[in-house]
């Protein structure tokens, strides 16, 4: 097992472990610190896989600005154990469990057959892995220049979004 | 890394996701388990952009290079962003109105 | 340079529209009446202008494309905020927070223009999305009402839940096809099984947006809770655009998977006909009873994509128009008596003949063309959807499709006996129709009339709609 198997395989349990105890927790609190702990994990993926721009940003915008405001919001509530909703009754959590198991079953289903996913598009040579440790598309000099040539429609439509976002939130949340 | 590692742990993350979704009462709660589900859409994203970064290292300089899946994870979290500051400030508001961050999708507005 | 410009007018158009509001509410206070009166103006300048200067062309990088299509669609769409704008006239007179729901209006009607004009799954997501997100925040603008704020959770609740399927499904079509953009994609799809299952995850996604039956949970509930002119502008023009796109995302990019949509379609526009229908029967909310006619109505609207042809993408635009005038003439009628009295369900508009016969005339006209009743244009439109989706030859689809539209006939001709033969104590009393509303419902009822008798409407869609 190389160095890069290991680290994967402990951020994937990482990730998987702690995105149940998200699930489980019963007070919120503690579900937004496992959900931090995800994405934690997975910005070690993201670093793995030498995308190091959207390692930071995932960690500055998520866990950092993200993350924070669901715990203002908790915290302005006053949530804990006590105050959460008497859980569903047993039968609908097991039907949500049930629903969610087989989406990924079908999903294993049509991943299995690896050949299905690659596939050769004008006779070109396809890769199955992903490269890790290394490949420039990742850095932040390279994903700029994009950004402000190609992609400088969507970047200047999701300003407009976050006009209308702002300006909604205000509306919302002024007390008057 | 194979490439169906990577499909394999996002679409776990994800259907972890929609069972929280599905079975959570707290509004707050569901609200993170659709952030849960996009970061393991993000993650795919970037697995599939080293994925053909690799064809194109493979094919010389022709194609995609597959930094656009990158591009497209950047605009997700843009959008998770101001998705989520609209979202608790309308949960605020209810909270405020109703007491409860409770959902029932079913029977509550029928009272 | 201006030609670029040209290509993108519509849309510049509403950003300029957006930024006079912005300056204007940054300035020194208005009263509401002035302030309306601008917005209507600069609406009605809008619309007017959309119909000039029409070229075609692609723009950075197939980002952005336009043709003569996308552009009706785009001034159908415009047309009809500008309705619900000067419908809900009376209500917005008296609300606090006016030009702040102008801009979120229009930033989601932004959204649409670039989700129907977007060459790109990157382009389409962020429309969608900007067309969802402000809505949610003005589903919550009667401020001090609950159920308002719990429609407006619901509505951003499900909607990204939704979009976080249809992210899920985009991102397996881009790692097994290595492209987002749309020109690309069709040569790039072979069937493979993560391909088919990519592709149902963004077909739910769809769904969800236009709340056909698995994924219709959200809309009762948000249509009831939120104001009546944003519901009318969701189930219209919201429902409206990502039809618009899913017509032409299906019949472009997917045209590989037909034989896999054709079966999923087929499925699921039965079912969404027969639940809407049978979930309107027992509805005293006239909004809700509007929202479960709505679902109904996509049903059929399904049934005419299912045809695969080019009479399909004609019908189900032509529909789409005739739908945005009928419904928006029975939701202007709600929305005036609900902003003057409040009542809102069907048992009190008993005897609403005897007191407002204008009003009454105008509600059954649209209650007869949402039914498919035939003079009004309503029938010509379930008809020609029926027609293409009958070129597919499955017989059992047209029958329980036919069925279903005499239930239909049922519950809204019920709605039309509680107006003129029901006696009631105490009807609705005599409403007020100030201009604005009432020239916005005469448009309606032009609209309603004429877009079926005037065969040039549909000639002219079909003239622009691309073959199969």
């Amino acid at each position: 097992m190389s160095l890069v198997e290991i680290i994967f395989w402990f951020l994937s349990g990482l990730a998987l472990i702690s995105a149940i105890m998200v699930l489980l927790s019963k007070n919120p609190v503690h579900s937004v610190l496992w959900l931090i702990a995800v994405f934690f994990a997975i910005s070690g993926h993201y670093i793995l896989l030498n995308a190091q721009f959207l390692a930071i940003v995932n960690l500055i915008v998520y866990a950092g600005a993200i993350m924070v405001l669901f715990l203002f919001v908790i915290m302005l509530m006053n949530q804990n154990a006590e105050t959460e909703p008497r859980s569903k009754s047993t039968w609908i959590k097991l039907a949500g469990a049930i629903a969610g198991g087989c989406l990924l079953i079908v999903v294993v289903a049509a991943v299995r057959d690896s050949e299905n996913l690659i596939q050769n598009i004008g006779g070109k040579a396809y890769a199955k892995t992903a490269v890790t440790t290394h490949g420039e598309i990742g850095l932040i000099e390279n994903l700029g220049r994009v950004l402000f040539t190609q992609y400088v429609v969507p970047f200047e439509i999701s300003s407009v979004l976050f006009l209308s976002a702002m300006v909604g939130a205000v509306v919302i949340g002024k007390k008057d | 890394m194979p490439i169906h590692y990577y499909i394999i742990l996002a679409a776990t993350l994800f259907c972890i996701g929609v069972i929280g979704v599905l079975t959570r009462r707290n509004a707050i709660i569901v609200f993170m388990c659709v952030e849960l589900m996009l970061n393991a859409v993000n993650l795919m994203l970037v697995a599939f952009s080293k994925l053909h970064y690799g064809t194109y290292l493979k094919n010389g300089a022709m194609g995609a290079s597959g930094i656009d899946g990158q591009m497209f994870v950047f605009f997700i979290m843009v959008v998770a962003a101001a998705e989520v500051s609209v979202g608790l400030a309308i949960i605020v508001m209810m909270y405020r109105n109703v007491h409860s961050v409770d959902i029932n999708f079913l029977n509550r507005l029928k009272n | 340079m201006l030609n670029a410009l040209l290509l993108m007018k519509q849309e510049l158009a509403v950003v300029a529209i957006i930024f006079i509001l912005l300056i204007l509410k940054l300035g020194k206070d208005r009263s509401n009446v002035t302030f309306l009166n601008i917005v209507n103006t600069l609406l009605l300048l809008n619309v007017v202008a959309g119909f000039f200067w029409n070229s075609e062309g692609v723009l950075f990088n197939e980002m952005f494309r336009t043709n003569p299509l996308m552009i009706l669609e785009k001034n159908i769409l415009s047309l009809g905020t500008l309705i619900i704008s000067m419908q809900s006239y009376s209500w917005l007179k008296t609300h606090k927070h006016v030009p702040e729901f102008y801009i979120l209006l229009l930033s989601t009607l932004l959204g649409m223009f670039f989700m129907i004009s977007g060459g790109n799954l990157l382009m389409f997501y962020l429309g969608l999305e900007l067309s969802t997100i402000p809505l949610a925040a003005v589903a919550n603008f009667d401020l001090t009402k609950r159920q308002s704020s719990e429609a407006a959770m619901k509505l951003i609740i499900s909607s990204a839940f939704s979009s976080g399927l249809l992210l899920f499904g985009m991102s397996m079509l881009y790692g097994t096809t290595g492209t987002l953009i749309f020109s690309q994609l069709p040569a790039a799809l072979n069937g493979s099984d993560l391909q088919i299952f990519a592709f149902v995850l963004l077909m739910a996604g769809f769904a969800f947006k236009i709340s056909v039956v698995p994924f219709h949970l959200w809309t009762a509930d948000v249509y009831e809770g939120a104001p009546v002119a944003v519901t009318s502008y969701l189930s219209v023009i919201s429902k409206g655009a990502v039809l618009f796109v899913f017509v032409s995302v299906l019949y472009t990019v997917f045209k590989p998977l037909a034989g896999a949509w054709y079966n999923m379609l087929f499925l699921l526009s039965l079912l969404t006909i027969i639940i809407g229908n049978l979930f309107a029967l027992r509805q005293d909310n006239f909004k809700r009873f509007l929202a479960f006619s709505s679902i109904a109505q996509v049903g059929f609207i399904l049934i005419g994509i299912s045809g695969s042809s080019q009479l399909g993408s004609t019908s189900v635009i032509y529909f789409v128009l005739i739908y945005i005038f009928s419904n928006l003439a029975a939701f202007g009628v709600v929305i005036l008596v609900s902003a003057i009295t409040g009542k809102e369900s069907i048992s009190d508009y008993k005897g609403f003949y005897k007191t407002n016969p204008v009003l009454a005339w105008i509600l059954t006209i649209a209650l007869f063309s949402l039914a498919g009743v035939p003079p009004t244009a309503g029938f010509f439109g379930k008809f020609f959807l029926l027609m293409a989706g009958a070129a597919k030859a499955n017989w059992m689809l047209i029958t329980i499709a036919a069925l279903n539209m005499v239930i239909s006939f049922y519950y809204y001709l019920r709605v039309v006996k509680a107006i003129f033969m029901d006696k009631n104590e105490q009807p609705i009393e005599r409403v007020a129709m100030p201009l604005m509303p009432r020239l916005a419902l005469y448009v309606c009822i032009i609209g309603i009339i004429a877009t079926g008798l005037v065969s040039y409407v549909y000639d002219y869609i079909h003239s622009l709609t691309a073959p199969f």
